[in-house]
């Protein structure tokens, strides 16, 4: 077992490629808990794809990816808030409307640039292994301030979640704590979009999150499980996909190793956890059952 | 820093007396069409008045008006002396049992600490004092015994008495009550009207809205009757009557007997 968990870590680059799953994983799975309870998670999916334009922006003027990232997720957060409250603007059609515009944006610009298809498929599906010491740094100082505004507004965001009415009848600007919310998904898709990828960085947010809640009815044991096992799953996802890779000469792409670990966490906890009855009591219940993504 | 100031001007206890004052309002979503029209009553401290109307005719959006998250669009609602965003303070909102998720992962005691929340301020946890309020309102409502319990776990009737508990944690001075008694078992419905007795003799005011009338009768010092506008406000003796009921609920009224009147509701 040390053999697998420990081993692969002896060189810098898995060492930093550990380091940065670990701190993706406790943060998405911070943000993932208020993801999953405000069932936002067709939100998360959305942001993926709108920071694309940003990136591939930053890419045509030679600016740094991040910066562009950071840029067009900041923007599409505070769309997205904007367009939702709008009464006659449902959600759903709000995030669909959002996400194909920013994408088909980064699609014309894209298709304008000849050298641009290797950094698109790092776009698509990452790569941690490139980690750098300076994108590591970048990832922290997210990490830091996600998770500093979490702490700071646990209460509110606990209590819109739950009770959106009562938390405006207490005198709460709703629409600001979204717009909080939205930004903190951004900015955890903009950390994370380089490591795993955009098409895997929203499993990383909702399925350590999910997992929790299978396990778990207390909001504060459920970030922590979630965090623990977004760290876990990614530590484990490393490491297997370098032994596979490097031992047995099957190249196994990390970002999305560590993706399949996290939904067998989710199975497990499914067949075995008192989640079962969680799930049942959903399955059975109106309010859980399969909906287009977004409608909640 | 979130408390309320221990000292009040002269003028704020002349108008504590009133607990809210609505004077010919209108209320509109898109502040143009109005949905609730010619809103006109004064409720004291310590009193109870209960919204009456057919579902759909504007008793939940009176209620939101009075919490200033619908915009008038005409006349005035003044609460504790005050335009209603700055007295949300002193309003408890107590929203149907019904309408929040089962599902979600807070205990009771959690929902009632909840009504702390404002008080506490940004950023800092609840202390020792808010928890012992929240203990002590779970115990006003008979649920004392249940704070460790998951919200989603109780029965209907339980889950609206913590919604009640959290309005006493709040200790505001107008409680509104959207639908409480909406389906719900007997022990429960007597536990509340309890509760909001003891609240109501401490000088909270009361407005409930409820399709209940034997309710209202004995609950209820005055009544305000709803359809799209307002057909009448007053004690019961005077309002509750077969020819406003019929009025206020057009064909879904039913006299019997000279006096008593039953609704069927659709």
């Amino acid at each position: 077992m040390t053999h697998l968990l420990v081993e692969p870590f002896q060189v810098a680059f898995m060492q930093r490629a550990l380091l940065a799953v670990l701190v993706l994983g406790v943060l998405a799975g911070a943000v993932g808990v208020f993801v999953v309870l405000r069932r936002l998670a067709f939100v998360g999916d959305a942001l993926t794809h709108t920071v694309f334009p940003g990136v591939v922006v930053a890419f045509l003027i030679d600016q740094s990816i991040f910066l562009g990232a950071l840029a067009a997720g900041l923007l599409s957060a505070l769309l997205l808030t904007t367009l939702t409250s709008n009464r006659r603007v449902t959600p759903d059609a709000a995030l669909a409307i959002l996400l194909t515009s920013f994408f088909a944006v980064g699609v014309v610009l894209v298709s304008r640039v000849q050298s641009y298809t290797a950094d698109l498929s790092a776009f698509l599906f990452g790569r941690i292994l490139a980690v750098s010491w300076a994108e590591l740094a970048q990832t922290l100082v997210v990490a830091v301030i996600v998770l500093a505004t979490l702490v700071a507004l646990r209460k509110e965001l606990l209590l819109r979640a739950f009770d959106p009415d009562g938390a405006a009848a207490m005198g709460y600007r709703t629409g600001v704590l979204d717009l909080v919310l939205n930004v903190l998904i951004a900015l955890v898709v903009v950390a994370a979009v380089r490591a795993v990828g955009t098409v895997l960085v929203i499993a990383l947010i909702i399925v350590p999150a999910a997992t929790a809640r299978l396990l778990t009815d207390r909001v504060a044991s459920m970030t922590a499980l979630s965090c623990g096992l977004g760290a876990l799953g990614g530590w484990l996802g490393l490491a297997i996909s370098y032994d596979v890779s490097i031992e047995r000469g099957v190249r196994l792409a990390s970002g999305a190793t560590v993706v399949v670990v996290l939904v067998a966490f989710f199975l497990v906890a499914l067949a075995v956890g008192p989640g079962r009855r969680v799930l049942a009591r959903a399955l059975g219940g109106a309010a859980a059952a399969p909906s287009p993504p977004g409608a909640g | 820093m979130m408390e309320e100031p221990a000292t009040t001007t002269a003028r704020e206890d002349a108008a504590t007396t009133e607990a809210l004052v609505i004077h010919q309002a209108a209320v509109a979503y898109d502040g143009r069409t109005p949905v609730l029209e010619g809103i006109d009553g004064v409720v004291h401290a310590g009193e109870s008045v209960a919204l009456i109307g057919p579902n759909g005719a504007g008793k939940s959006t009176l209620l939101k008006a009075v919490l200033g998250l619908v915009p008038l669009v005409h006349g005035s609602i003044t609460v504790l002396g005050r335009a209603p965003l700055g007295a949300r303070r002193q309003v408890a909102y107590v929203p149907q049992a019904d309408t929040l998720d089962q599902e979600f992962p807070v205990t009771a005691g959690q929902v009632v600490l909840m009504g702390r929340y404002p008080r506490v301020g940004w950023v800092r946890r609840p202390g020792r004092a808010d928890r012992q309020v929240a203990a002590a309102a779970l115990e006003e409502v008979g649920l004392a015994d249940h704070g460790r319990e998951r919200f989603g776990g109780l029965s209907g009737g339980q889950r609206q008495r913590v919604l009640l508990a959290r309005a006493i944690a709040q200790r505001a001075r107008l409680l509104l009550l959207d639908e409480p008694f909406n389906g719900i078992d007997a022990l429960s419905e007597e536990l509340l009207l309890a509760a909001l007795g003891r609240m109501r003799e401490a000088g909270a005011a009361v407005v409930v809205s409820t399709h209940d009338l034997a309710l209202a009768h004995l609950f209820c010092d005055e009544v305000c009757l709803l359809n799209r506008h307002q057909f009448g406000f007053g004690p019961l003796a005077t309002t509750l009557t077969p020819d406003l009921l019929r009025a206020t609920y057009g064909g879904h009224a039913l006299q019997l007997r000279g006096d008593s009147v039953i609704l069927a509701q659709p």
